[in-house]
């Protein structure tokens, strides 16, 4: 058994992907992994993140998987879960030596690893559905639009394509508070990411200056909130059904 | 923005108070149907499966600013709040100031757009004008490209109405009651053939439109996220078969996307109106609900699931079980081999669920341990499946077993009024302790051992 340890990130795994097949290492005898993994009589290889393998592996999965595969399997991986890395591994490897046509590598559901990968993208596609709605933007005194988010997967990068397409000429800024990740967008130019925590120390006091028309947008959007429930239908549980306590936490219509 | 009263004039948050009152009776409140990218320029897109933004205590999902444009109506409708026998505040929104607050909520990422509706204010084309001036100044003056969704007021200028298809996404014509002559005990002022022909007019429409699409790309699109209407569920005796036909034909006939029905809330007091001492129809709702998906995604028609001898759903099981289980011929189905058409018959499989099972078997042979992966419900599923040849556990297929095991009090409690339960969990509860006490243990318990 050969166990590719490599560091948790779309590049990181992919390069180690990359390793597996350049070291003609069998797939069932070989483990891709993101955290300290050692099995008896195993042979243990640490793989350095490379920009060059990354962009043939992309290339390779979007060729032979096509568009959409290729978005699953990057929501699957971006899933806080230790197991992800092997289950896309052997997904991967699976999908390309039995030559699954484009659109259908998620089809054989009833194999392990396709299944978990498929549960994990549709975790991290279910959050960042959720997200698209559930996030809340703050004007702040100098009208940059200011968003933080606590979501369990990583998915702040789709998060952004999404808002980028819907306001492109506003500036803004989504901040993922549990991995201290900022997503940047000035008005009308492409958007960035940004890691760490003294970034965040740096800008923490200017994201509590609230512009004056934000409070008044505020305390509308609650009024509208509680005006529209009808009384007689009442029903707490569907409403925690469909919005999770972790998501209100951030809402203002429930702060 | 301005809190305060000034001159008489009410203010922003109570106007927004007093119309989002008055429109909340109103269900559809879907964002869905349009897939529009940004222009790269203006604010907003669409996304097809529609976005929900946020939901409200009684669980249903806040996706539009849903508001009337005024809650001032001429007709006298019975079951309306805002009638015009009603002593209640009146108030109108400009259409700037619906333009603003759209603009604003949308920026903050608290709605995905706009459903405009109102009141008649004095007469159907002067209210649709209204609209349509609102609507042309979010589109032309503010830019706005999110979802809007508008009413299509009947006996309003076709004119008018073919205007708006052009700016709205979608347009509804609510139907109120199932048939003509409910409409006609509690809405003396409309009529049903005042309202199907704006109905028509949008179906009509939406195929010119598709034709001309093919002609000129770029040329614009007219409801583009197709039409929708809906029934107010209880106000009047219609059966739940009466209302379902209704449904059907206004899927075949008008096309319509969606028809909404809308449990009836006692509001008006009136003679004519029926008492509900249980509060609003909210499981018949329900019903109805699962039985218009099955008429649109499961192929089944309406004579099928009722009939004049048993015009009303069973309360105990879903319309699917409920057929499922007065079918029995048509059962058990085996998961290998069976047509799409057939899996979608079988309770506890959906839509997704069979078209997963369709792609999964065809590289291997599916178990009962895949089914549950595939997400199949098992509970439901497990009486009227076989996975080669064989059933999960010995079961009968017999109509009383099968009910008795379906209708599981444990399943049933789903529709209390609010499920929510303060009741604290006690020491001596026998339900606690499913197995009772066995007599090794009585002595070590005595003396404190256990």
């Amino acid at each position: 058994m050969k166990i590719y340890h490599c560091e948790d990130s779309l590049e990181g795994i992919f390069t180690a992907i990359y390793n597996t097949y350049e070291d003609h290492s069998p797939a069932r005898d070989t483990m891709v992994t993101t955290i300290e993994e050692n099995l008896l009589f195993s042979e243990s290889v640490e793989v350095v993140p490379d920009p060059e393998k990354t962009v043939k592996v992309i290339r390779t999965l979007k060729r032979r998987f096509g568009e959409e595969d290729y978005e699953s399997l990057c929501l699957a991986l971006s899933s806080p879960k230790p197991e992800k890395a092997q289950a896309v591994y052997r997904t991967i490897a699976k999908g390309l030596s039995e030559k699954c046509p484009p659109g259908h590598l998620l089809d054989a559901m009833a194999d392990t690893y396709v299944n978990q990968t498929f549960s994990l993208a549709r975790g991290a596609g279910n959050e960042y559905h959720h997200l698209k709605g559930f996030t809340r933007f703050e004007e702040l005194e100098n009208t940059i639009l200011y968003s933080k988010i606590a979501p369990k997967n990583n998915i702040l990068t789709f998060l952004m394509v999404h808002f980028a397409d819907r306001f492109p000429m506003e500036d803004f800024l989504v901040f993922d508070a549990g991995r201290y990740l900022f997503g940047i967008h000035p008005a009308g130019k492409p958007w960035y990411t940004l890691q760490g925590k003294d970034a965040w120390e740096r800008v923490q006091s200017e994201t509590e200056k609230l512009s004056t028309a934000e409070l008044h947008y505020r305390e509308l959007f609650r009024s509208f909130c509680h005006t529209i429930a009808i009384k007689e239908r009442e029903n707490r549980d569907l409403q925690r059904n469909m919005l999770p306590l972790r998501f209100q936490e951030y809402m203002v219509e429930f702060r | 923005m301005e809190y305060l009263i000034q001159n008489g004039e009410l203010s922003i948050m109570q106007k927004l108070e007093i119309l989002t009152d008055a429109a909340k009776y109103d269900v559809a409140c879907t964002s869905s149907g349009v897939e529009r990218k940004g222009d790269g320029k203006h604010m907003g897109n669409c996304t097809k499966a529609g976005i929900c933004h946020s939901f409200s205590s009684d669980g249903r999902c806040i996706s539009l600013l849903k508001i009337l444009m005024t809650n001032e109506c001429i007709f006298d409708c019975k079951y309306c709040l805002n009638r015009k026998s009603n002593d209640v505040p009146r108030a109108t929104f400009t259409p700037e100031e619906i333009c603003t607050l759209t603009m604003e909520f949308y920026r903050r990422n608290y709605i995905e757009g706009l459903f405009l509706s109102s009141g008649i204010i004095q007469d159907p084309t002067f209210t649709m004008e209204l609209l349509y001036r609102t609507i042309w100044l979010l589109r032309n003056q503010y830019h706005f490209n999110g979802y809007v969704h508008v009413k299509a007021i009947p006996g309003a200028d076709p004119e008018l109405v073919e205007r708006m298809g052009y700016l709205a996404d979608r347009m509804s014509v609510n139907l109120e009651l199932p048939t003509a002559e409910g409409l006609r005990t509690l809405a003396p002022n409309k009529h049903r053939k005042n309202i199907l022909t704006p109905m028509r007019q949008i179906q009509n429409g939406i195929h010119a439109n598709k034709e001309e699409l093919i002609l000129y790309r770029k040329s614009p699109v007219f409801v583009s996220g197709g039409q929708s209407t809906q029934m107010i569920i209880g106000a009047t005796p219609e059966t739940d078969y009466q209302i379902l036909n209704v449904a059907e034909n206004l899927y075949q006939k008008f096309e319509l996307k969606r028809v909404f029905y809308s449990a009836f809330v006692k509001v008006n007091e009136d003679k004519s109106l029926p008492a509900l001492p249980g509060g609003p129809p909210l499981l018949r709702e329900h019903r109805l609900y699962q039985a218009d998906w099955l008429l649109r995604f499961y192929g089944f028609k309406a004579e099928e699931l009722l009939d004049e001898k048993r015009p009303f759903f069973n309360v105990m099981l879903d319309p699917k079980e409920d057929w499922a289980v007065r079918h029995l011929e048509c059962f058990p189905v085996e998961i290998n081999r069976a047509p799409y058409a057939d899996l979608l018959r079988v309770p506890g499989i959906g839509v997704k669920s069979a078209r997963r099972i369709l792609s999964a078997r065809r590289s291997t042979k599916l178990t009962f341990q895949d089914l549950k992966k595939l997400g199949v419900v098992m509970k439901r599923a497990v009486y009227f499946i076989t996975c080669g040849g064989r059933m999960m556990y010995p079961t009968k297929l017999e109509e009383d077993y099968i009910v008795r095991n379906l209708t599981d009090p444990k399943e049933r409690i789903r529709f209390g009024s609010d499920g929510m339960s303060y009741r604290q969990m006690t020491l001596f509860d026998d339900g606690m302790f499913p197995n009772g006490v066995r007599q090794e243990e009585v002595l070590p318990a005595a003396v404190g051992e256990l």
